[in-house]
């Protein structure tokens, strides 16, 4: 008998024909990226392409509190991609559609994170899992060893189709009007690879939903969203489903617009395919920063968008896989392992009904209930994997969902199993409480490995769970159902902009040094599919944070009416009050009184080193930018209430202003006889700060300036939608903190 | 040890509760100072996670981590890659395991303490050291060489029973050497990882 050497030998055989060829090709192409022929740009977007990502100092620099220090990688010069050093460990995103997870996949999953990685599974916002601090030579066998077990990571970045994700109760559900899976299952492997999908500007993502009302498939904030819905015609009930385009979160985030409120079953795949061509047709390629479909659907219009649409699909040449699938709907089906039963009374294990209180909803179908398990920022270690994976053998017949608030669901689990069950979870400990509630606060990966992370939200997160955890028993329901999201940027990837309260890192300059905070995110909608977005109120220094949630927890309990949600509440009492309680918050001690204030939660480093030429005073003068910068996010605020009130136009006006405060306060900074017209203001800008690129952010490059300069173009139309003024709101947020992220680059006080 | 990944681990003194986010200044320091030679090059906590990996110092060649990943609070090296050839790996990973171990006892902010003749190896590499008697007969021997030489005294090892986990093994010495001295009769501190 030969003994395998490799994996590939290994598992010959075990990994289907087309997935085997193209991990071969990728880790041929990782030789001819090390010979040196293939262009790392190239490389690059091919790595992406199968789900493998640059991480946080891969460029070979680190700053450690006090200066940069280059990471002397063994390969030296060689890069995985632009100013990506070859040796610098990356993240693996690995797409699970719709969060499916057999216990022979999780066990795999479980083996790649102990041999490959830090010892870490860790659940995405969108039904992936990842695995951080991957070397990109290792990734082929991750690869192989995937597809032994039925998952690819084709297309799971990339300027492709994302995950497809789903709600994770489908099936399940007693308020959907039909299971989505089949339909999730079967579209997810039509697009992957499609000649349709392969040329976007940027990426694409897809969410099915059983129901309108409720949370769980997050539809408005996807590229294409699907609401199951049914129809009687001539007394025979016809499947569709409301079908939207356009969603997306991201800096800017958009609502998704109605394309068709019942869009046959049959058509969902022509449509969406038909939806990618005009996407990959007219989506944008340069900037990027405007390349989603979103932007082609607010520049179309929805009826020109749905035209072109139409168009398109009327030019498909007809697949059979459009519609094979329909023929059997319930090849996704899942097989209980045991029959229903009732949960019998007697003594429960300690910690058991709190447990079931949060973590246990009945089904659907009589004596089965669903159990989440809760997973702190979503993470769990090889050993809990394998744990999780027994349990779905011996209790559920391998059931299992990774979801979008990045916990574990079982289904299908026997109503008398749920306190042995519960057991089990508590041996290895998973048995904690709360999922879904105000101490399991969804964080992205921030700071910790992001390139992209300003603040560590998974360091808030977890000193918000910790701190919440102590008194989650003692507070009122409606408080303990509120939902907390953070993100280290403005990419949203932790939805803050849906949460009750979700926090948006951020970074300001204080007292000399810089100093890390978060953007407070308030009235956005979780329910009916994310249903609106919040906005910003203003800038709390991280460390005041756990403050500020408490205080407006204990506020919401005293003062909340009858069945009145945090939403509403917030609506009632006005943002102004709000903004109240940030600007108590806003000052902090100098860092000689107490320097924990500049660093970030869970690092100790200082955020800054930047010697502003601090003097005795100097902590006192307040430069005149900074006036300026303040002054721009009092305007904004403005626009922020006027767009409560009704007043779109007003609100748009109002926070075109603030972006024209803005622009001036660093104008000023290399023009001191700069006056107080517009149209001065943003030719000098344009010269110094656009033309030069001194306002170019390190990785959205010019987009924030785009954004004033096109407010400025359409500046003083009239009669525009909530909407727009919402959206202008947005992006003038993001042009604030562009500025003061250039004031801090050009005062030299960042790293 | 064909494995060229493999874990090992030294366990703490039981103590009332191990402070593991005062771990993180100290490993910042160890990357900012360069205290050991090895290429690193972060710090993750992942204290969140109940018996994880704890908190965790990134490196190139190897991880350290200080955690609970087996239910008792110890520190593990990590070997990803590279390092020496197979007759040379475990005595390398003992060698950086404990002079770590020994770095961190002299941090009196953490106060703490490791049990020196108590350790775990796992074999994190199921292809070329697949958890079967085989390859636990051939590890067996090779730990009892080189812990009997280092220890000088009589070594206990014992699989672990888990047939999903990568092999693992408990090692127990009959004495209990001061890291100091098993650091010198390991050479003293390694020098920079391959």
């Amino acid at each position: 008998m030969t003994v395998a050497t490799t994996w590939k030998q290994k598992l010959a055989g075990q990994v289907r024909e087309d997935w085997a060829r193209e991990i071969d090709i990728f880790e041929t192409q990782i030789e001819l990226r090390k010979k040196g022929k293939v262009e790392e740009k190239l490389f690059a977007e091919t790595r992406l392409r199968r789900g493998t990502y640059g991480q946080r100092y891969d460029n070979g620099q680190r700053h450690d509190g006090e200066k940069t220090q280059t990471l002397p990688y063994p390969s030296g010069e060689l890069t995985k991609g632009p100013v990506t050093m070859w040796d610098a460990p990356g993240m693996q995103r690995i797409k699970i559609p719709y969060g499916k997870l057999t216990a022979e996949q999780l066990d795999t999953l479980s083996e790649l994170a102990e041999e490959y990685s830090d010892q870490i599974l860790h659940i995405t916002t969108r039904q992936d899992i990842q695995l951080h601090f991957i070397h990109i030579e290792d990734t082929p066998d991750l690869m192989r060893r995937l597809a032994a077990a039925g998952i690819t990571t084709r297309e799971a970045c990339g300027n492709t189709v994302r995950n497809v994700t789903a709600c994770p109760y489908a099936g399940v559900c007693s308020t959907e009007s039909f299971d989505v899976i089949p339909y999730a299952d079967a579209l997810t492997f039509f697009l992957l690879g499609h000649p349709d999908t392969q040329d976007f500007g940027r990426k694409f993502k897809i969410a099915f939903s059983g129901c309108k009302d409720e949370p769980c498939g997050l539809t408005n904030f996807h590229d294409a969203g699907a609401i199951a819905r049914t129809r009687t015609v001539n007394g025979e009930v016809k499947r569709g489903f409301e079908y939207y385009v356009g969603g997306g979160l991201g800096a800017v985030p958009y609502p998704a617009t109605l394309f068709d409120e019942f869009l046959p079953e049959e058509e969902l795949f022509p449509i969406t395919q038909a939806v990618c061509r005009v996407f990959a047709r007219l989506g944008e390629r340069d900037n990027r920063a405007r390349a989603r479909l979103k932007f082609v659907v607010k520049k179309l219009g929805i009826e020109e968008f749905k035209r072109l649409v139409l168009e398109e699909r009327a030019k498909l040449r007809p697949d059979e896989r459009w519609t094979s699938f329909l023929k059997d709907l319930h090849v996704t089906d899942e097989k209980p392992l045991k029959p229903g039963s009732e949960l019998g009374s007697g003594s429960y294990p300690e910690g058991f009904e709190a447990w079931r209180k949060t973590n246990v909803h009945p089904q659907s179908q009589k004596g089965y209930s669903t159990a989440k398990v809760t997973l702190p920022l979503g993470d769990f270690t090889p050993s809990q994997g394998r744990a999780m994976a027994e349990l779905a053998r011996r209790f559920t017949g391998d059931s299992m969902r990774a979801t979008v608030e990045q916990n574990m669901l079982f289904r299908w689990v026997s109503n008398a199993d749920l306190p042995a069950f519960y057991q089990e979870l508590k041996k290895v400990g998973l048995g904690a409480a709360g999922a879904d509630h105000i101490t399991d606060v969804t964080s992205c990966p921030g700071t910790d490995t992001c390139k992209l992370g300003i603040s560590s939200s998974r360091g808030l997160a977890t000193e918000l769970h910790k701190q919440l955890s102590v008194i989650s028993d003692q507070l009122d329901p409606a408080a303990q159902e509120l939902h907390i999201k953070c993100s280290g940027c403005s990419n949203s990837c932790g939805q803050h902009h849906v949460a009750d309260m979700g926090f948006l890192g951020v970074s300001r300059n204080m007292n000399g040094r810089r100093v890390p905070h978060f953007q407070l995110v308030i009235g956005g909608q979780y329910k009916n599919n994310a249903g609106s977005y919040g906005l910003a109120i203003g800038a709390i220094p991280s460390k005041h944070v756990p403050k500020a949630v408490k205080t407006l927890t204990d506020r919401f309990v005293a003062e909340k009416q009858d069945g009145e949600s945090f939403q509403a509440f917030v609506a009632r009492i006005g943002k102004k009050e709000i903004r109240k309680l940030v600007d108590q918050l806003a000052v902090i001690p100098s860092y000689e009184q107490d320097p924990s204030y500049y660093s970030d939660w869970g690092d100790p480093r200082e955020y800054t080193i930047g010697d502003l030429g601090v003097g005795e005073c100097a902590g006192e003068v307040v430069p005149l930018v900074q006036v300026g910068l303040a002054d721009s996010e009092r305007e904004l605020f403005e626009a922020q209430l006027l767009l409560d009130e009704g007043s779109s136009d007003s609100a748009a006006a109002r926070a075109f202003s603030a972006m024209v405060l803005a622009a001036q306060a660093l104008t000023r900074e290399k023009n001191s006889f700069l006056g107080e017209g517009v149209d001065e203001i943003v030719s000098e800008f344009r010269t110094h700060y656009y033309d030069t690129k001194l306002f170019f952010d390190p990785f959205a490059g010019g987009k924030f300036a785009h954004y004033f300069f096109r407010a400025y173009e359409h500046r003083g139309e009239a009669g525009g939608s909530k909407e727009g003024a919402h959206q202008l709101i947005e992006e003038a947020q993001l042009f604030v903190e562009a500025a003061h992220q250039c004031y801090t680059r050009i005062a030299g006080a960042l790293p | 040890m064909l494995s060229e990944r493999l874990q090992l681990k030294l366990y703490l003194e039981p103590s009332a509760h191990f402070e593991l986010e005062a771990l993180i200044p100290v490993f910042h320091r160890f990357i900012r100072d360069q205290v050991i030679k090895d290429l690193l090059i972060d710090v993750v906590d992942y204290s969140h996670v109940p018996a994880g990996p704890g908190v965790v110092l990134i490196g190139h060649a190897a991880d350290f981590y200080v955690g609970a990943l087996d239910g008792a609070y110890g520190l593990i090296y990590s070997r990803k890659r590279g390092g020496p050839g197979p007759d040379a790996r475990l005595e390398d990973a003992l060698r950086r395991l404990i002079n770590v171990a020994r770095l961190l006892e002299q941090e009196h902010g953490l106060g703490w303490r490791f049990k020196s003749n108590e350790l775990s190896l796992r074999l994190t590499d199921r292809l070329h050291a697949p958890n079967d008697e085989a390859t636990f007969a051939a590890t067996q021997a090779e730990v009892e060489a080189l812990f009997g030489r280092v220890y000088g005294s009589d070594i206990a090892v014992e699989r672990v029973p888990a047939a999903k986990e990568p092999l693992s093994l408990r090692i127990k010495a009959s004495s209990s050497p001061s890291l100091e001295a098993l650091l010198e009769k390991l050479g003293g501190p390694p020098e920079a990882a391959s």
